[in-house]
């Protein structure tokens, strides 16, 4: 072997090695650099960086004054650390300014008085487990206690922030707002509208040092926090207050279960008054019993009684087959087809009457209601109620709305009986909303506005969304809507509780209702009454329903025509609705 | 070997002293020569930009820790805020301002009366304020927020309404009447017009 050819195998096996070497590093360096980066970036960042939660605020709900019903508050969850409780029984803490050593009880009892816990409850907290390094001491304290027990200086006790829900308002409009439970809506607004008023949380990350502080220079990735829009409610929280007030002291006064009152705007339908009594209010969920909890308005449907008639006249005169004038002799009770046994009479009971149509309305004749109501088909019956909105949920669309019932032609040809009472509102079962739908039809000419109770969801940036677009629908002729509403003007002008619903200047259109309460199958002595009408009925402006669910001490309309009256005068001082201009034309009751 | 003897020294070429003698640096050589003056400006800057370094980063130490403090003031100024808004909404509740409203002896508005500007006609009818909004019973309609009493106190109002009046007898009313009861000075009402004209403030 020559020396140069052992050189040359020396530096080749050099270089490999050196290769191999560099080679080993390489693959490493890529590994680390490229492979794993991502990782590795990450578990560097999660060493020295922090993630914080950045809180948006959920949306308020208003009315439609801006007036606030739901709204975020701050609230404070106050900690503690029991592990970090000195051993010896001593807590150092600051009392007026300065800094004192204190006994952990004095301490604990100092917490105690602040926050209106029992003592002995914040040292069980404390105790139940010492190497525990988290505890409640009290949830949602507001700032002002919050501040308090941190002016303590108290090295173990933590905070956490609650973001809570305040209803301003209380019980006003409390059925409608709905609420929150803990871990999120459980009822009405709030739960149907989440999407609008939930917030997007953001975070921020960011380097800092052992105090906290941002250090210097490093990376801060900021996620923003997306605050809730807010919901826009249609009602007047003054005059929903108002109404729920008078439903509030009749109801008692007359016994009733519950009562509703609800106020539509006849042009737009909008919603300006959906009272409920008993009504919640959500900031103390114990404050009413479950059933009444709810908007009854919207979901629990009843059997109406006569405030239904006006849709039997509407669509008669519609149909041109009945004029205000029509005349006819009512008898004292009709069993035409019935069934045997089954008589439908009036609520007082009369010999052969000779009735107009309008004077059947005044009187609110059942008997004189079916006679007319025979000129119309089961298919004709059943198509008017669904034209008005009966049988189905309005299109308020409010959480869990009840459409109610009404039978089909095929189900009253096989049941006579309810194929006549359905026309004097038994049988059927319609929603103090449905039913304040049929009365602004009737004031708006006979085109019904779709009922809105949101007007829709103004965005953070204020843009609105889910505005909704009322498009009128024709029912029935507007000398059809106009001519029922002059009928109904003599129940408020000639009828039995006129001295108590007249407002003199206004022309009030009104029709009672009493009807009667199916328990087991069979109606019994309970009622649900109820007054309904328009102001004014030469230029309507806004439809009034007001219904008392089972009254013991006074069982017909006249228990709900006070509340009905003193809604309508405060409407029309709320809303400044003009006096009537033209004179009543006083149509015949009798011939 | 053997040639070598035969050789023998000869003289140097030359007689005069020998020089000493180096190799003339070259450009290159001349400046690579260390240079005192370079090096103490080169240490000193290096040793400004380093102090400089170390104080910008105490400065932007210190503005982390401004920034830090001023974001908890500000978190707690908005706290404060909320919570104060949330006292406000509280206090202007329907609930409250009836109560209140009622407490200082406010009443209902009576009806509404219309006035039609183009033909001067008036239309409703007119009935005097009266009577309880609220009715017998109080409010009715709770409102767990409301805790304890938010009754204003009438006094330190009327008190206020009072000597309102009395500055403005002093300013508006002849100087002559001021000496007089305050009370029928510049405060008092307009006096009622006459029936269909309309009410207007009397002007001097």
């Amino acid at each position: 072997m020559t020396p140069s050819r052992l050189t040359a195998r020396r530096l080749a096996l050099t270089l490999f090695a050196v290769f191999a070497v560099v080679g080993v590093f390489v693959v490493k360096l890529v590994d680390i650099q490229v492979v794993r980066a991502a990782e590795l970036t990450a578990a560097a960042e999660a060493r020295r960086s922090s993630e914080v939660t950045v809180w948006g605020d959920r949306g308020e709900i208003v009315d439609a004054n801006g007036t606030v019903l739901a709204d975020s508050v701050d609230r404070f969850d106050i900690t503690a650390s029991p592990r970090n409780v000195s051993a010896d029984g001593t807590t150092r803490m600051t009392v007026d300014g300065t800094r004192v050593t204190v006994p952990t009880a004095e301490a604990i009892a100092k917490i105690a008085e602040i926050t209106g816990t029992p003592a002995a409850d914040l040292y069980t907290a404390l105790t139940t487990d010492p190497a525990s390094n988290f505890t409640y001491l009290v949830k949602s304290v507001t700032l002002e206690t919050f501040t308090a027990v941190f002016d303590l200086d108290i090295a173990w006790v933590y905070s956490e922030l609650r973001p809570s829900r305040t209803y301003p308002r209380g019980a006003i409009a409390g059925n409608l707002v709905g609420f929150l439970g803990t871990d999120g809506p459980l009822a009405g607004t709030e739960l149907q509208w989440d999407e609008c008023l939930a917030p997007t949380q953001g975070t921020s990350t960011y380097e800092r040092g052992a105090d906290g502080v941002r250090l210097p220079g490093s990376l801060v990735v900021r996620q923003e926090a997306v605050d809730g829009g807010t919901v826009h409610l249609t009602i007047d929280s003054d005059l929903q207050w108002f109404a729920q007030q008078q439903l509030a002291q009749q109801g008692t006064a007359v016994g009733a279960d519950w009562g509703t009152a609800m106020v539509v705007r006849v042009a737009t339908g909008e919603i300006v008054v959906a009272a409920d009594w008993p009504s919640i209010d959500p900031n103390d969920l114990n404050s009413v019993t479950p059933e009444n909890s709810g908007a009854r308005i919207f979901t629990a449907p009843f059997e109406p009684g006569s405030i239904m008639k006006p849709v039997a006249f509407a669509e008669l005169l519609d149909r041109g087959l009945i004029t205000p004038q029509t005349q006819l002799t009512v008898p004292n009770s009709y069993t035409n087809g019935m069934p045997r046994g089954v008589v439908i009479s009036d609520v007082f009971s009369h010999g052969d009457m000779r009735w107009t149509a309008t004077g059947v309305l005044m009187n609110s004749s059942n008997i004189g209601t079916v006679l007319l109501s025979e000129k119309l088909s089961n298919q004709d019956k059943y198509d008017s109620f669904r034209e008005f909105g009966f049988g189905e949920p309005t299109e308020a669309g409010f959480l869990g709305e009840d459409g109610g019932t009404v039978k089909t032609a095929q189900q009253t040809s096989a049941d006579v009986v309810t194929a006549a009472t359905q026309m004097f509102g038994q049988g059927i079962t319609a929603t103090s909303a449905q039913m304040a739908s049929l009365y602004q039809t009737l004031g708006n000419g006979g085109v019904r506005m779709p009922l809105t109770l949101v007007s829709g969801c103004e965005q953070p940036d204020g843009t609105w969304v889910d505005v909704p677009v009322p498009e009128g629908k024709r029912v029935v002729s507007e000398y059809a809507a106009d001519q029922t509403l002059l009928m109904m003007e003599t129940v408020a002008s000639q009828g039995a509780s006129r001295d108590v619903v007249s407002i003199p200047g206004y022309r009030i259109g009104a029709k009672t209702g009493t009807g009667e309460v199916a328990e087991n199958g069979q109606y019994g002595s309970e009622r649900i009454v109820s007054y309904a009408g328009v102001v004014s009925v030469d230029h309507p402006e806004y439809a009034i329903v007001v219904t008392f669910g089972k009254p013991d001490t006074m069982k017909s309309s006249a228990a709900a025509a006070p509340v009905f009256n003193a809604i309508m005068e405060q409407v029309i001082k709320s809303f400044r609705v003009t006096p009537s201009t033209e004179p009543a034309p006083n149509l015949p009751l009798t011939w | 070997m053997s040639a070598l003897p035969l050789a023998s020294p000869r003289p140097s070429p030359s007689t005069a002293p020998r020089r000493h003698l180096e190799v003339a640096p070259d450009r290159a050589a001349r400046r690579a020569r260390p240079k005192l003056l370079p090096a103490i400006v080169t240490m000193s800057g290096i040793g400004v930009i380093l102090l400089a370094q170390l104080m910008l980063s105490i400065v932007l130490a210190d503005g982390a820790y401004t920034i830090s403090d001023l974001q908890g003031a500000q978190r707690d100024l908005q706290r404060q805020e909320q919570a104060l808004t949330e006292q406000l909404e509280v206090l202007s509740s329907t609930q409250n301002l009836t109560a209140n409203a009622e407490h200082l002896g406010m009443v209902a508005s009576g009806n509404p009366v219309f006035l039609d500007l183009s033909t001067g006609a008036v239309s409703g009818n007119p009935t005097p304020a009266g009577g309880s909004l609220t009715g017998s019973s109080g409010n009715q309609i709770g409102n767990s927020l409301l805790l304890g009493s938010t009754l204003v106190d009438p006094l330190p109002t009327a008190g206020a309404g009072a000597s309102g009046s009395t500055v403005d007898a002093g300013a508006t009313a002849d100087p002559a009447s001021a000496g007089d009861s305050p009370a029928t000075g510049g405060s008092t009402p307009p006096a009622p017009s006459a029936p269909g004209t309309i009410p207007s403030p009397t002007t001097r």
